[in-house]
């Protein structure tokens, strides 16, 4: 044990003096430790924060397997039908008053929601701040997210229209719905109270009931049950935890799950930067292991010391790294959280962190030991050559004569800096492969933030082609089509329709004469496109509210009285109207109902100008509208979730500027010798900095192209399949981004060879020479 | 000491007091039966077999988990009531008789059907059960396991078919008697409302709909064998087997929806009835529905949309006389040996007497409304023809047979009152509400027992096994215990499974009963 510990005091001692004579180097370490560990916080921020909350807000909320929401009825004949539900394990019954009025100091709405619910344990809400509602006196709980834009605070008192001025209890998180402002405003009343101040029902109407079962499993039964037992009941509606998932997600963009998917990444490739550089590291100080060998060090007291050494420097960086990853995205991620509705992880992220932590601290430290103990096992002599490439004399001969060949050697140098960095493959590979790593993220960072931008105005992100409607008959469709600019015009019929069942679905049902995969084409989820006169694509929402699956049929009362018998070819993601849509063709609708109302839509050829277009349009009688954007009220969002990028993206470019200079610094310090011959023989800074461009290429250029290549070919392509549950996507990145990717990438490069530069020229020759 | 009184058996019935042996037996069996379920619980599955007699002494369906999946769980084992009597040793045995009832076969294609009636809620309901396209297959199952017990006699309860067609009593008759059963109509194949290209959700699909059981229509109206009864079997006529839906008597618009090619599968939008117009203008829930207004209803309804399926004339409607006749014709009833001349002719009403030997006599009774609605009602002459039988009886006992049961039936106090002077009478058998019940009836007479017995159709889709014996002290015991019906295919689990999950079927109605219901032995005193 003693022995140990000498030993360990002795590392320490000798580690401590290595760095006190090598600060600098010590700094850059700390630095791409510390970065990498930030990425990697945020990568376990993102994706624990964001992936896991949903499930966290079901467990906290303890949410219903099943919510139904239909017109008021006496809450004694709601119970006797969820009485006889199978598989039933509880349920409680509340009153959704829409359009509510309530008013808090400057704020107020006429468009609020007031849960009215009863004195059960379970309701489907978590209690965030403060307490529930006691049953009695003037008690309100208010939605998280609504206390946070109005500032309302625990305490405060706000005015319910027929009700006294209510005391704000606690505030809430219901995982039904997503919260202010993203969905309209939402506060809770105890049914108790309400009848304490507006007399009492001995059977009040209720119309939402929230239904938990024994075993989840069975839901789908439970469903067939519960439509039988919906007799009579109108403006019926279904939704399962599972689909409330998918409308939430559908209200927060598709952006949870790219962003999860990206925190992979991060993590991937901040394993592979520490990694490289750990292994730099000790590949540059090769020499002075040698000297440590050849004067008695053993093997392993040379592994322990280099360890310390890599600990001293990385376990304040990586504290300081995961410390900061955590600042850059906690508050946003939580404040995209409380816009869903979901808690944030709180204390339970602690333990992620402290992984994220230690892999931070323990991939420098394995990757600086492991060499150290490779290094450790070669010759003494071997070592005492330090790093430089084999072949140093062919090459060494070879490069001034080349150079002499050349006049200034401009050409040359920039070859010669090219090959430096060749003569290290190891190393070129590890660090092409985390700048490619990189280019490729922040490619698709940029094609995502320009997505949530589209997403807003653009309704092509959601499923919808089209660009342009113009309200004129459809025999207009030809005119239309041969205006300049425009790809494809066709006559689009919509109108609304009620399921044929009584159950008071209203469905939107969309017709196009043709392929309507041409205007909009929300992803399938099940089954497959339609295909001729009989067949119909529904959205999910549909088929989870009337049980239609591929191969099922489907029912609809059109307003004209008619009916529209079709049979379901698949099932769509859609976003509009809570996916109760129901692309038709134009022959079948126009048989039920030939006056269908229509517009002309219009999708344009790539680069052509909707003014121009528009005008086009209004030339020929039509107004024409943009297509109407499907994210409503959902700025808050787009603004969270594109901090929360922002900050991503800083940190991985400075984790991209972090690596190359590493890379260049470390070829730098590889041939001193070599540069201090080269300015004993009269070059310049100039020169050296052509040299450092050489390196720079060597590196950035293949990283650039299989960047640029992974990003187009896999990334962009696997996280459009991963959205494509939402909506369709387009990730791969065009022309611009990838210019502007690139770009950047050679302002990294510059930066990094002036930085370089300027510390290779401080040197003295005489000092190179001697090195 | 205060002197000891009769303790409630629930719904308010005198309780026998338990023994403390019974007390401890009762715990020992109650803490075996929860060890069981807790075994099962933690298996997930119980890993048991049903009994192949169907059989409830030694095992019978159970939902240890609540989640509405039904496994094999124990056997329920005979629990002595002693409310008319005490508990005796028993003698000897003087009957074995098996009591089926409410199998409603009917025929899921038929357009005679008004499934759409069910999203009516009540009262109107169970015109539509996801298990209807089965109802033979059930039934076959549980002719399987009567024929297992050996029965001296089987009572077919009444509602053996479920809307008066020809077709659905052919094929109810060829189960009980045994032969080639052919479930369906029209062209082969299924043409009712559960079919996959029904775009209505609210009918379970079994293609599409949870649980999934693709195939299992096509499968129910492929023909088979049944083995039949093997056992004398005597007919009671129910509401159903007479009455359209068991409510309406035939119309010519009803005959003529029965064999014809439009089926009403949805509820007609815009349905405007005459003001005034009631369902049932007697104001009775079980009185006969008025004509006009179902003419009228049919009229509109047939106004809408209709659903085009294969005509069949075999789906013709039944008149009283030809329901009662083939009926008793096919029980080969006239020939029975101990059998009493009916009251009137079997064409007019199924009311008669039935002897096994010198021990027992049954008697059964027609409460059957002959204009319409589903409730009993005793005719002026049935209470006096009644008690002459009875008294014709001698030293045997009585078991007192109707479809209805009569302590709900117009008139039944009538009957009732027949009974409560008769100390030989020891049971009254009934159906009709589906439920599993036994009822003490206390009389100066002795009392006796009113039983009645789940229907085939909802769940719990059990016949119910009777034996008689003669007790120490002169007194007779009934043992009755429930019969599970062993369909030899998977349709019949289907069946069960699905009448469980049913919201509008014997699950939530709680059709089972307690255990005092089912698998009981029901002592009662003797009475000089």
């Amino acid at each position: 044990m003693n022995v140990a510990l000498g030993q360990l005091r002795g590392a320490l001692i000798e580690a401590w003096l290595a760095l006190r004579t090598r600060r600098r180097r010590a700094l850059i370490a700390a630095t791409g430790v510390a970065l990498s560990a930030a990425m990697l916080s945020c990568a376990v921020v993102i994706t624990d924060g964001l992936g896991g909350g949903f499930p966290r807000a079901v467990k906290a909320a303890d949410l219903g397997d099943l919510i139904v929401r239909f017109k008021p009825q006496p809450a004694s004949q709601v119970v006797r039908r969820i009485a006889a539900l199978p598989d039933l394990s509880g349920y409680a019954l509340r009153t959704e008053v829409t359009d509510a009025t309530f008013a808090y100091r400057g704020h107020s709405t006429t468009s609020g929601v007031a849960e009215v619910v009863g004195s059960g344990r379970r309701q489907g809400y978590a209690i965030v701040a403060g307490h529930n509602l006691r049953g009695s006196g003037h008690e309100v709980l208010i939605e998280q997210g609504l206390a946070t834009a109005w500032h309302i605070k625990l305490g405060d008192t706000i005015y319910v229209r027929y009700l006294a001025p209510e005391r704000v209890v606690g505030f809430a998180e219901g995982p039904d719905d997503v919260g202010y402002p993203l969905a309209a405003p939402r506060i809770y009343l105890s049914r108790a109270a309400i009848d304490a101040q507006l007399g009492r029902h001995s059977d009040p109407e209720v119309n939402f009931a929230e239904i938990w079962l024994r075993n989840p499993r069975y839901l789908n039964e439970v469903l067939v049950q519960a439509r039988d037992e919906s007799f009579g009941l109108q403006d019926l509606q279904f939704a399962t935890r599972s689909g409330v998932r998918v409308l939430i997600h559908e209200a927060a963009g598709i952006v949870i799950d790219l962003l999860v998917a990206l925190s992979v990444i991060a993590l991937a490739t901040a394993a592979v930067m520490l990694a490289s550089s750990s292994k730099a590291e000790v590949q540059r100080r090769l020499r002075a292991i040698g000297i440590r060998r050849a004067v008695g060090a053993s093997r392993s007291h040379v592994t322990l010391t280099q360890a310390v050494e890599a600990m001293i420097v990385t376990v304040p960086a990586a504290t300081l790294g995961t410390f900061v990853g955590w600042v850059a995205t906690y508050g946003p991620g939580d404040r995209l959280l409380a816009l869903l509705n979901e808690p944030g992880p709180g204390s339970a992220l602690a333990l992620p962190l402290l992984a994220s932590w230690l892999a931070s601290v323990a991939i420098p430290v394995a990757g600086a030991a492991w060499p150290a103990w490779t290094a450790g096992g070669r010759a003494v002599i071997s070592l005492l050559r330090g790093a430089d490439v084999k072949r140093r004399r062919r090459s060494s001969r070879s490069w001034p004569r080349r150079m002499r060949g050349h006049g200034d050697g401009g050409g040359s140098l920039t070859g010669l800096g090219a090959r430096f960095v060749a003569a290290r493959p190891a190393r070129l590979v590890a660090t092409s492969t985390m700048l490619a790593c990189s280019t490729a993220f922040i490619l698709l960072m940029i094609a995502l933030a320009a997505t949530l931008t589209s997403l807003e105005t653009d309704p092509q992100e959601l499923g919808k082609h089209y660009e342009l409607t113009a309200t004129l008959p459809p025999s207009y469709a030809s005119r239309v089509a041969q205006i300049p600019g425009v790809q494809a015009a066709e006559p689009r019929y919509e109108l609304h329709a009620a399921d044929g069942y009584a159950l008071g679905e209203i469905v939107d049902v969309v017709a196009y004469p043709r392929d309507h995969t041409l205007f909009e084409a929300p992803p399938l989820a099940s089954g497959r496109r339609l295909r001729g006169n009989d067949q119909a694509e529904v959205g999910v929402g549909l088929a989870d509210a009337l049980g239609l699956a591929p191969g099922s049929r489907l029912l609809l009362a059109l307003p004209s009285g008619q009916e529209l018998r079709l049979r379901v070819s698949g099932t769509v993601s859609s976003l509009d109207e809570e996916g109760l849509v129901a692309y038709v063709p134009a022959a079948a609708l126009l048989a039920a109902d030939p006056s269908a109302p229509s517009q002309i839509a219009v999708l344009l050829k790539p680069g052509a100008s909707q003014a121009a277009v528009s005008a086009a349009l209004t030339r020929l009688g039509a107004a024409p509208q943009t297509a109407a954007g499907a994210v409503e009220r959902g700025a808050p969002l787009v603004a969270v979730l594109k901090t929360i990028l922002r900050a991503v993206a800083i940190v991985d470019g400075l984790v991209c500027i972090y690596a190359l200079t590493q890379a260049c610094a470390l070829t730098v310090q590889e041939r001193r010798r070599t540069i201090a011959v080269l300015r004993a023989c009269g070059a310049g800074a100039g020169a050296v900095r052509r040299l450092l461009l050489g390196a720079v290429l060597a590196l950035v250029a293949p990283a650039a192209l299989i960047g640029v290549l992974l990003e187009l070919l896999l990334l962009g392509p696997a996280l459009s399949h991963l959205a494509a549950s939402y909506a369709t996507l387009q990730l791969r990145a065009n022309a611009l981004e990838i210019l502007a990717t690139v770009l950047g990438l050679a302002l990294a490069g510059i930066l990094t060879i002036w930085w370089v530069a300027r510390s290779a020229v401080r040197e003295s020759v005489v000092t190179g020479l001697a090195s | 000491m205060s002197a000891r009184r009769p303790e409630s058996d629930g719904a308010g019935a005198p309780m026998r007091r338990l023994t403390r042996r019974q007390a401890i037996g009762g715990a020992v069996l109650g803490a075996a039966t929860v060890l069981g379920a807790t075994s099962l619980t933690g298996c997930g599955s119980s890993g048991r077999s049903p009994h192949p007699d169907g059989s409830t002494l030694y095992s019978t369906w159970i939902d240890p988990l609540g989640d509405g999946q039904l496994q094999v769980g124990p056997g329920e084992p005979l629990i002595d009531r002693v409310a008319l009597g005490p508990r005796q040793r028993l003698t000897g045995e003087l009957a074995r008789i098996a009591h089926l009832t409410d199998a409603h076969v009917l025929d899921a294609s038929s357009p005679a059907r008004v499934p759409f009636l069910a999203r009516l809620g009540p009262p109107v309901q169970s015109t539509f059960r996801p298990q209807e396209a089965l109802t033979t297959h059930v039934l076959n199952g549980a002719v399987n396991a009567i024929a297992a017990t050996d029965p001296e006699l089987v009572i077919q309860g009444g509602d053996l078919i479920d809307n008066d067609q020809n077709n659905e009593l052919e094929n109810a008759l060829t189960l009980l008697r045994g032969g080639l059963v052919h479930p369906g109509s029209g062209h082969d194949g299924y043409y009712g409302v559960q079919s996959a290209f029904d775009p209505d959700p609210l009918y379970y699909r079994p293609d599409i709909d949870a649980p999934r059981h693709p195939g299992m229509l096509t499968e129910a109206v492929h023909p088979f064998q049944s083995a039949g009864l093997r056992a004398a079997w005597l007919p009671v006529l129910g509401d159903h087997d007479t009455l359209v839906a068991g409510e309406l008597a035939p119309t010519e618009l009803t005959r003529a929806l029965a064999v014809g090619n439009r089926a009403l599968w949805q509820l007609p939008t815009n349905l405007t009835l005459p003001a005034g117009l009631r369902l049932n203008p007697s104001g009775s829930p079980d009185g006969p529905p008025d004509p006009e207004f179902v003419s009228e209803f049919l009229r509109q309804a047939l106004a809408g949309p209709t659903v085009l399926v294969p005509p069949d004339s075999r789906r013709y409607e039944l008149s009283f006389g030809e329901a009662t006749t083939r009926l008793w014709s096919g029980a080969d009833a006239a020939r029975q040996p101990g059998l009493a001349a009916p009251s009137t002719t079997p064409g007019e009403q199924l009311d008669y007497v039935r002897d096994l030997g010198e021990s027992v006599r049954v008697i059964v009774l027609d409460i059957v409304r002959r204009d319409g609605g589903s409730g009993g009602l005793v005719t002026a002459q049935q209470p006096g023809w009644l008690a002459e039988q009875i008294a014709d009886a001698g030293r045997r006992w009585v078991l007192v047979v109707s479809h209805q049961p009569l302590l709900d039936a117009t008139g039944g106090e009538l009957i009732l009152a027949v009974l409560d002077r008769s100390p030989r009478v020891i049971a009254a058998l009934a159906g009709h509400i589906h439920r599993n019940q036994i009822l003490p009836r206390p009389t100066s007479a002795g009392g006796y027992w009113l039983i009645n017995t789940a229907s085939l159709i909802d769940f719990p889709q059990q016949a119910r096994a009777l034996r008689l014996f003669a007790t120490a002290g002169g007194g007779v015991a009934l043992q009755t215990w429930m019969l599970d019906h062993v369909d030899r295919g998977r349709l019949g689990t289907f069946s069960r499974e699905l009448s469980y999950l049913d919201a509008q079927g014997g699950r939530p109605m709680g059709f089972r009963g307690t255990g005092q219901d089912r698998n009981v032995t029901l002592y009662r005193r003797s009475v000089s």
